[in-house]
């Protein structure tokens, strides 16, 4: 038992030194090639400037916060440095520092992106989640998840779907989207008798959209799409669902 | 462990280092008592062997290396008033993402058991409701914006803090069903350190229920208290 302790304890250390020295190699240092720069006691533009670093000077970037990062100059000072002052300072290898300060270009360059949309599915208000990934510059993996709630039935879908970018380069870009996945539908409590009849059906997508990069890591999104149910029934069900929603990228 | 490793190293090349110059200077002691050093000797003796080579490979730390911290993850835990059916306990969760200094996006997580209606209690008669359609589960996703400011206690113990409005739409399941339902609310933050904060919380959840009989949106208020961490 005490063996055992001992070892924890052994482990524990092991970890905490092995944190510790990583921590400070992890520390990115950068000389300031501006006049100034200003030191705030938060991470937003609202905060109040309490100490300013000189040129030449050199800070360690500590931890970032969306468009802010917290700073450290040498005699301890610490603070948050916006992302647009620190874009101007030097690595010792004396390159700029890179700082993505959400423009165009760190849009091109993303990987992922979570969509959240509100919209309406055969006069029926629906609620949707989407991530997706970048495959190439037009073509994009997604998996979406909606829930629309009516009167009469609960509504769960969801799809795996691709999206097609004609023209990736444009602010205001169209898309197209093809799909499958699967439908679930709950009428309302009330409007059964006994028990819970769940309906499960897949189905097939077809859509098109449009995007429009709004600022820093947001995009607005604007999309229809036309759905095919195949239902247990003689005949198919088709569903049309509009939706505007925003995404963010990564 | 690397620092372990590294530091013990170090104990090693010191000590095999000043065995070296020990043996070394003994040596050259001998070798002058023996015979007149040479010049070969002489250089040897001026370039000790090299105790720690200057050529450290240096780790290339860059931009990505920087910690960012945009997510909040956390629990809360309060109050929530269902209409009609009594004020219960409720604890949920969430997880937002902010995206620059004013906006975020958030989704929560919630649940709770409701009550009985006063109906139900004065007549004595049958439950409107069973057991299982008592549990009262609810998710949103809301946009949020904060008004960032400092929350002065006194002259010198100050904390950053925010206060912010919350817009968000989700679903409820209650009563066996689940309706379409949107919340709004305000809130304050208070950030003990860059990376922990005390969350209050008042949020209103409207959802269109015919459960007691007649349709009508109902108006869930929640008070709550949370804790969140940001990573």
């Amino acid at each position: 038992m005490k063996l055992h302790f001992n070892f924890v304890v052994l482990l524990v250390l092991t970890w905490a030194s092995c944190f510790s020295f990583s921590a400070k190699a992890d520390e990115l240092v950068v000389t300031i090639v501006e006049p100034y720069i200003d030191f705030r006691t938060g991470p937003a533009s609202e905060y109040p400037i309490f100490h300013v670093a000189e040129q030449g000077e050199a800070i360690t970037i500590l931890k970032k916060r969306t468009g802010w990062y917290k700073a450290r100059t040498e005699k301890g000072e610490e603070g948050w440095v916006s992302a647009e002052q620190l874009g101007k300072t030097t690595k010792p290898s004396g390159e700029v520092l890179y700082v993505p300060t959400g423009t165009f270009e760190d849009y091109g360059n993303r990987n992922f992106e979570f969509s959240v949309f509100g919209g309406v599915l055969e006069s029926v208000t629906s609620l949707s989640v989407g991530t997706s990934w970048k495959w190439t510059d037009n073509l994009i993996a997604e998996a979406t998840f909606a829930q629309a709630l009516g009167n009469f039935s609960e509504n769960i879908l969801w799809s795996a779907r691709l999206q097609h970018h004609t023209f990736p380069e444009w602010k205001l870009s169209p898309y197209l989207t093809i799909g499958a996945g699967q439908i679930r539908t709950r009428p309302r409590s009330n409007l059964v008798q006994s028990g819970d009849e769940v309906r499960k059906s897949d189905m097939y997508e077809v859509g098109a959209g449009l995007r429009y990069y709004f600022a820093r890591n947001v995009v607005v999104k604007l999309e229809y799409r036309n759905i095919v149910a195949l239902t247990d029934r003689d005949d198919q069900e088709r569903l049309e669902e509009i939706k505007l929603g925003f995404a963010v990228f990564f | 462990m690397t620092k372990l490793k590294t530091s013990f190293q170090n104990l090693s090349c010191l000590s095999i280092g000043k065995l070296l110059i020990a043996s070394a200077l003994l040596l050259s002691a001998q070798v002058s008592a023996n015979s007149a050093p040479s010049a070969q000797d002489q250089e040897a003796q001026e370039r000790p062997p090299a105790l720690i080579d200057p050529n450290v490979e240096r780790r290339e730390i860059d931009e990505s290396d920087i910690d960012t911290e945009n997510f909040e993850i956390g629990v809360f835990g309060g109050f929530i008033s269902i209409e009609d059916f009594e004020s219960d306990a409720v604890v949920g969760a969430t997880i937002a993402y902010h995206v620059n200094e004013n906006f975020f996006l958030e989704a929560a997580y919630a649940q709770t058991t409701a009550g009985q209606t006063s109906f139900e209690k004065l007549s004595g008669g049958a439950p409107f409701l069973t057991d299982e359609e008592r549990d009262y589960r609810y998710y949103n996703l809301s946009l949020g914006y904060n008004i960032n400011g400092e929350s002065f206690f006194t002259d010198t113990l100050v904390f950053n803090s925010d206060f912010y409005f919350t817009v968000g739409a989700g679903s409820t399941e209650f009563g066996g069903d689940e309706r379409f339902t949107v919340s709004v609310g305000a809130g304050y933050r208070l950030l003990f350190t860059d990376f922990w904060a005390l969350r209050i919380d008042v949020r209103d959840h409207v959802f269109n229920s015919d459960i007691i009989g007649v349709e009508k949106d109902v108006h869930n208020l929640a008070f709550t208290l949370s804790t969140t961490f940001f990573f």
